[in-house]
């Protein structure tokens, strides 16, 4: 059985992350579950072998405040350094239309593997855009609501409360669409693919042009080639 | 059901000599802790040995609130001031550790070397008592003095108050008395004398009070209450939110399955390309 798609150099390949894109994601990835792990000894009732991991629930709290730090100066920096990809990012997520809702009304069947037929797709189809949407909200919310909760007597109490529940739902909602994100990126194999964008930064060109094809002509695609000429 | 045990507080009787609050340090073991109030500063403006609160290593104490009426002209009233051993915990509630118990005989319970300082249950009590100790990264808070009650002893307040303001004994013996004292302070002068503790909070609390004056004359709160954002959290967020996690991951797995049945039969995809 193939877990994922064979990495295949003998075929034209095309830029799909940079460098600083790549690194971030990894950065994230790791520091993300290293704060989920950690946070669910918490979270959840019961799992002292969890916390163990961690050397008790003592060093599982520290463990989830360093990383949680490494994650928020690696996005914030990110940010800073890469901020005209984010602008792009963004601008990419904004061109939600006809053909993302086509590609969410579909994709359930080609989730399951059955053939459907998906309109064009941007550089972020929609279910990439709904997951560059939500998870980056969430992440957002776990930083913001996680720092109040590491320093409470400087806050308002009520605040305090408040960032309890918005920590433990932006953590369930973030993980939901990290699980997800992560089957898609990787094992599923019609997308597959994509995790050699993300790991080594190029995907097939192929796979791109059936995958994402406004982006494709856009950045590979005749047009753009004349326009640089 | 074994039969409730609790402390029971006249302020009305309460010169506050604070022997409750030396007897509480002493018997806990719990070091002099210097503040504002105690240097001369402002403080919280009162005459406490506090800043009109509990903290780690003072597990309770008296405050000093001053009234002022047109009829009744300026007031003094003390109030004993500690965990009110809520017959239905909101620390109990909200504690991932599990380090609160409800003793049979009444106490709410902290097991310290279960506690690991994350101090929901200083935000979840409605009176904010338990506090966080830093150098031992755990909250503190009353006992209700268990190892002295387990001997059979009363707990250090009761057994050192002075006038008698604070008794320690079975529950429903307590409120009786509480009763026929609220009735005597009413007819004596103190028309607005009440119970607090018998039914606040729905269930009421372990820690009785006979007051002088409805409960903001004595810094309680009137109608105390766990606050929306903890039942909220507690009640629907921790219960019913987390199956979403397991439904992705179930998800998947049955994706990861089907869809190397189905793809298998479209063999371009199992090949991972679009030539």
């Amino acid at each position: 059985m193939q877990w994922i798609p064979e990495y295949r150099e003998d075929v034209p390949r095309v830029e799909r992350f940079n460098s600083l894109a790549r690194f971030t994601h990894w950065t994230h990835t790791v520091t993300f579950l290293l704060c989920l792990f950690t946070g669910l000894a918490l979270f959840l009732d019961g799992v002292d072998w969890l916390a163990a991991i961690f050397g008790g629930y003592r060093g599982a709290g520290l463990v989830h405040r360093i990383a949680a730090v490494i994650l928020t100066v690696s996005i914030l920096t990110a940010m800073a350094v890469g901020f005209k990809g984010v602008i792009a990012w963004i601008k990419d997520l904004l061109r939600f239309g006809k053909n993302d809702i086509g590609f969410l009304m579909v994709f359930p069947l080609e989730f399951l593997g059955f053939k459907v037929k998906i309109p064009p797709q941007t550089r972020f189809n929609g279910g990439e855009k709904m997951n560059s949407v939500v998870t980056p909200t969430m992440v957002f919310l776990l930083m913001i609501s996680g720092w109040i909760i590491w320093w409470p007597s400087i806050w308002w109490p009520g605040l305090v409360r408040f960032s309890y529940w918005v920590h433990d739902l932006a953590m369930i909602f973030g993980t939901l669409m990290v699980c997800m994100h992560g089957y898609l990126g990787s094992f599923h194999p019609g997308s597959g693919e994509s995790f050699w964008g993300m790991w080594k930064g190029t995907v097939r060109e192929d796979w791109a042009k059936h995958h994402h094809a406004i982006w494709y002509e856009e950045t590979y695609g005749d047009k753009a080639k004349t326009e640089e000429e | 059901m074994t039969r409730l045990m609790t402390n029971l507080y006249d302020s009305s009787k309460c010169t506050a000599c604070r022997g409750c609050f030396t007897a509480c340090k002493d018997s806990n073991q719990l070091p002099a802790v210097f503040d504002k109030s105690y240097f001369g500063g402002p403080g919280n403006g009162t005459y406490d040995s506090k800043d009109g609160d509990t903290d780690a290593n003072t597990y309770m104490m008296i405050r000093f609130n001053e009234t002022e009426d047109p009829v009744d002209g300026v007031r003094w009233n003390f109030l004993k001031w500690q965990c009110m051993h809520c017959m239905e915990p909101a620390c109990l509630a909200v504690c991932p550790k599990s380090a609160y118990t409800k003793l049979d005989w009444g106490a709410t319970f902290h097991d310290e070397d279960k506690c690991i300082g994350c101090q929901y249950c200083t935000y979840a009590c409605p009176f904010g008592i338990p506090k966080y100790r830093k150098h031992t990264d755990t909250v503190t808070k009353c006992t209700l003095c268990y190892e002295r009650v387990a001997e059979g002893l009363t707990p250090a307040c009761a057994r050192s108050c002075a006038p008698g303001a604070v008794k320690f004994g079975y529950r429903d013996e307590l409120l009786e008395e509480a009763r026929i004292r609220v009735k005597f302070l009413r007819a004596n002068g103190f028309p607005r004398a009440t119970i607090y503790g018998e039914t606040e909070l729905g269930a009421g609390t372990n820690k009785l009070y006979i007051l002088t004056d409805t409960p903001d004359k004595f810094g309680l709160p009137v109608n105390p209450q766990v606050e929306g954002n903890t039942v909220f959290w507690q009640d629907w967020v921790q219960p019913y939110a987390g199956w979403l996690i397991p439904l992705a991951l179930g998800g998947s797995a049955v994706s990861f399955v089907t869809s190397r049945v189905v793809a298998n039969k479209n063999e371009e995809h199992g090949k991972g390309g679009h030539a």
